[in-house]
């Protein structure tokens, strides 16, 4: 159709009265001429015009053909639909309400779920031409562990880990990248400027900026030179830091202290660069830093320091494969040229936003599989509804056949209806998924990284229209199919409504058995997810948690050079603390449980060159009291053991196992990597789990704070044990360290119940949305079941009273109808448990402590869906028993 | 519709529109009953036009934009809708002729004996 046709077309629509006007004045006329032609020719007058009127047709039909061959057809039709729908929808507004109401629900949920999915998985990240970047890491393949047995480690992959520097130099040199660059977190001390501050930012190589193609919003990024030690005292700072800290005053070009050493401000960055959590990182960036690697680092020694994160750009040319393809290769080639320390190492990529949502992937898709399951069961319980709603109007419909309409039209007419229904529904439903997906994002743990921007955009607002058409369509069709499969003469004829009644209880109880189905699904999902959640917050972590504040002083390298001087700092503060009322004791060490370890390769003198993976704490004296952690062998490290005095450690259980089996290790000797002093073991103590719940217990050995010749470890975290709430012990800490150093600040302050529960958020924000979920999906369904044995219960009236008067006593009616729901209930539990044991597997990575088999919560969503589906049924069924058979007889 | 012993014949399908154009050609501006009643003189009275399918095929026309109309008044002073052809309409009578002698060709091949 060409564009001036349309033109034509809407210009006649415009004017469509005058235009029939027109063609009845042009019919008249023809007629006219035609007998004033035939009259001349002798025909008498009458007869002429009849004769006339006779050769010239049908008038009507002539003039609804021509009236056609102008007309959008289908939209006149379509503006018939929706007059007629709105009207029968407003005569039955029950229907309409709890139909919209229904739909919108279920759109509602997607909705928000699914801007949440668009948001953290789909949406682009914030730099320009971003599908091109990529997150690179290494893979270890796991060596056989001498001291572990063979299931424990095979049940792993490959290691993934961090990139060594001077691994990365080759990657470089590789032609699939327009740049790699390296990415580190990066804390240091602001001094100089009010209160000290432990600012967050990151290291990164000078092709960082050009590699997200910004440019700051005043001065200038790194060059290559200051990517060198000794050049690299240049700082970028946030818009929002310039805001925080220096109240946006010129500060371009002048230096701020960081760390005790003096940076030049080169570069203020524009306001929103770079969301840390586009990267994947849960911590504000306030500051940039050239990474300067060190040379040592960059040389061959220093391929084992894998400790880098890597972002690149892959050139236009070269696809994801390619760069793989180059990347094994070259892998190879450095496995062969470095055995000792690349043998086992393969770089590997993944797109830079795939990557960093990676470990959310499997939650979000499980939730918006479930939110796909509501509105199923919501598109379910409509058709049930509009099936129902079909029988008032049978006579009605078959009536419109009988008059001429034909199925297609019926059909067509009937959708409509549903589409306006399922139009409203995702008005209503947009509204609500708003405000869900506001809920959504104030409720989610920080750990979800780039949730923070989840909107309504165009691609949610899209999808989630095109759900609500394809809804329409999913309830409309059938009810709407099934209701022109009357023949209308029967139902004209037939004052039995429950002709088409019975055929009706087929459908509705298959879409019942549907609905029951999948809500069965998702009880068993939520129930899987609730009994792991239990599972986890019943682990014992082998430490007492309660009133413990933990708090972290990084002490600068420029004022601590030696592990005696961050010894003694620490000494001292743990003085001062412990005068104070209220505090039990006092713990500090390298990295408290739950904030991170500090691993070490550890062997004994029998075999020397088989480390075994550890961590390693230097922890001072109160250290286990504080924590709670028992000693089962020997004794506790104590304060005489200090430097001058023999070299000592005390290993946890899970060495002792792996090291000496039964064996009793007491006096036994072990020693860190190849060239560490020999220790001498002293005591054994309990196992913690220290990287949370869900982690596995690892080797551990704790060596004395005050021996600090023998592992100059950096000191950094201290815990207090009070009496009372512990919180009220921060800014006593904060105190007590600025007054032994003014410049010193302490971050990252939490009791040890705020960091478990952290830890844990994300899987409690995940099992309270799917239980949510199964719950709306249960309401749904046993609104379905209750509906069916109601109409059923209704259409047997008079069968119900003929029993009864036959003498059939109360009880044998319930059964009757309890059976009924019985069989409805069965045959969707059955066919969801079928779908469920295949579904599960996807949520295995979810799961904690139980298998996705896990027969507990079966039978949890078993029990539960037939005890509440019982006590619904009971409703119906006792109307059935109440029935009166004189009444019921009467009414046929 | 028309009586068994009317001599008249029904303009063979699909060439109504051919009809009109090629009428309308000829004659500049014309009414949709000089129409009809120009194509059975022409015809000699052999072809006789379905009057009241008339009517359609020039709204059809109209809505191609093959003519347009303009009311004006009859040698009688009665008011009537004038329709004249457009250069699209030109150029659409053209191909229908073509077409109209290349199926009527292919026709008498096969109905003439060889």
């Amino acid at each position: 159709m060409q564009f001036n046709e349309i033109l034509r077309r809407l210009g006649y629509l415009l004017k469509r009265r005058d235009q029939a006007s027109d063609l009845d004045e042009e019919m008249r006329l023809h007629v006219e001429l035609r007998a004033a032609q035939l009259s001349s020719s002798g025909v008498p007058t009458r007869e002429a015009l009849d004769a006339a009127r006779r050769r010239f047709g049908n008038r009507t039909q002539i003039a609804e053909q021509s009236n056609e061959t102008w007309a959008f057809n289908w939209l006149d039709h379509l503006a018939e639909d929706l007059v007629f729908a709105a009207r029968t929808l407003r005569k039955s507004p029950a229907f309409t309400i709890v139909a919209v109401a229904t739909i919108a629900l279920g759109i509602g949920l997607n909705t928000a779920v699914f801007s949440v999915v668009n948001a953290v998985m789909l949406r682009d990240l914030p730099v320009a031409d971003a599908g091109r970047l990529v997150s690179l890491w290494e893979e270890m393949q796991r060596e056989p562990d001498a001291f572990r047995g063979k299931d424990e480690e095979a049940s792993a992959g490959p290691r993934r880990s961090t990139v060594s520097p001077a691994n990365l130099v080759d990657y470089r040199k590789t032609s699939s990248f327009e740049g790699l660059a390296g990415v580190d977190n990066a804390q240091m001390n602001l001094t100089g400027v009010g209160t000290p501050e432990r600012l967050s930012g990151l290291s990164v190589t000078a092709n960082f900026f050009p590699l997200l193609r910004v440019r700051p919003m005043l001065g200038r990024v790194f060059t290559a030179d200051e990517d060198r030690p000794g050049h690299d005292d240049v700082v970028l700072i946030t818009d929002e830091l310039w805001q925080r800290r220096f109240g946006r005053s010129t500060i371009l070009g002048s230096k701020i202290m960081l760390d005790a050493r003096p940076y030049q401000v080169i570069g203020i960055l524009p306001p929103g660069f770079l969301p840390a959590s586009e990267l994947g990182i849960d911590t504000r960036v306030d500051f940039y830093v050239p990474a300067a690697y060190a040379p040592d680092l960059l040389s061959d020694e220093g391929r084992g320091d894998h400790e880098v994160n890597v972002i690149g750009r892959l050139k236009p040319a070269s696809s994801l494969a390619s760069a793989r393809a180059e990347l094994k290769v070259l892998s190879q080639q450095l496995g062969s040229r470095f055995p000792r320390t690349n043998k086992h190492v393969t770089a590997a990529i993944a797109p830079l936003r795939d990557d960093v949502v990676r470990k959310v992937r499997t939650s979000l898709l499980v939730l918006l599989a479930a939110v796909g399951l509501i509105v199923l069961v919501a598109c379910l319980n409509v058709a049930n509804l509009t099936l129902v709603r079909s029988i008032a109007r049978n006579r009605e419909i078959a009536m419109r056949i009988a008059l001429g309409a034909s199925r297609g039209r019926v059909i067509r007419t009937l959708l409509t209806e549903s589409l306006v229904v399922a139009a409203l529904g995702c008005l209503a439903g947009l509204g609500l998924g708003a405000a869900l997906m506001r809920l959504l994002v104030v409720l989610a743990p920080a750990s979800i990284p780039r949730m923070e921007s989840t909107t309504l955009d165009a691609r949610v607002f899209l999808t989630t229209v095109a759900v609500a058409f394809l809804s329409g369509i999913l309830f409309g069709i059938l009810p709407a199919y099934q209701i022109t499969r009357i023949d209308p003469a029967d139902s004209l004829r037939s004052a039995d409504k429950n002709l088409s009644g019975r055929h009706q209880i087929r459908w509705r109880s298959a879409l019942t058995i549907a609905e029951v189905g999948l809500c069965t699904v998702l009880l068993v999902g939520a129930g899987l997810l609730l009994r792991s959640f239990v599972a986890v917050l019943n682990v014992d972590l082998g430490f007492q948690s309660e009133r413990i504040l933990a708090a972290n002083i990084p002490l600068p390298e420029s004022r601590y050079a030696t592990a005696d001087q961050r010894f003694r700092f620490f000494e001292q503060l743990e003085e001062r603390l412990r005068a104070q009322p209220g505090v039990l004791s006092v713990a500090f060490c390298n990295r408290m449980p739950m904030r991170g370890g500090w691993g070490t390769g550890i062997n004994k003198p029998d075999t020397p060159n088989e480390n075994l993976d550890a961590d390693a704490q230097a922890v001072n004296v109160g250290y286990f009291d504080t924590l709670g952690i028992r000693l089962l062998r020997g004794r506790l490290l104590t304060s005489t053991d200090r430097t001058g005095q023999p070299l000592v450690v005390v290993i946890n259980q899970e060495l002792a196992r792996l090291f000496y089996k039964d064996a009793d290790p007491i006096g036994q000797s072990i020693r860190r990597g190849s060239d560490g002093p020999w220790l001498a073991i002293v005591g054994v103590v309990s196992d913690i789990k220290r990287d949370g719940k869900t982690a596995k217990v690892t080797p551990e050995i704790y060596i004395p704070a005050a021996q600090t010749a023998v592992y100059p470890v950096r000191l950094a975290d201290l815990a207090v044990r009070t009496a009372l709430d512990p919180k009220q012990y921060a800014t006593e800490i904060q105190r007590q360290v600025w007054a032994l150093d003014p410049d010193q600040p302490v971050t990252n302050v939490k009791t040890f119940d705020e960091i478990i529960s952290t830890a844990v958020a994300e899987r409690r924000f995940q099992t309270l949305l799917l239980c949510l979920f199964a719950g709306v999906a249960f309401s749904l369904a046993l609104i379905g079941v209750y509906g069916v044995l109601s109409q059923t219960v209704a259409q047997r009236t008079a069968e119900l009273g003929i029993r009864m008067a036959l003498g059939a006593s109360q009880s044998s009616i319930l059964g009757l109808v309890l059976r009924q729901a019985m069989g409805l209930m069965a045959a969707g539990v059955v066919s969801g448990l079928l779908l469920a044991l295949g579904l599960s597997q996807y949520m295995k990575s979810l799961l904690f402590g139980i298998e996705p088999h896990d027969w507990g919560s079966y039978i949890v969503a078993i029990a539960l869906l037939t005890a509440v589906g019982m006590v619904v049924s009971l409703v119906p069924a006792r109307r059935a028993t109440s029935v009166d058979p004189m009444v019921a007889l009467r009414y046929e | 519709m028309t009586p068994l012993n009317d001599p008249r014949d029904q303009i063979p399908p699909g060439t109504l529109d051919m009809l009109i154009l090629k009428t309308l050609a000829r004659s500049g501006e014309m009414h949709g009953f000089e129409i009809a009643n120009t194509i059975q003189l022409n015809s000699e009275d052999i072809l006789q036009v379905e009057e009241g399918s008339l009517y359609p095929a020039l709204q059809r026309m109209l809505v191609k934009g093959w003519l347009v109309g303009e009311w004006g008044k009859t040698a009688e002073n009665r008011r009537a809708r004038y329709y004249r052809l457009t250069a699209r309409g030109r150029t659409q009578l053209n191909l229908e002729i073509e077409r109209y002698h290349r199926v009527t060709r292919a026709i008498e091949r096969i109905v003439q004996p060889a």
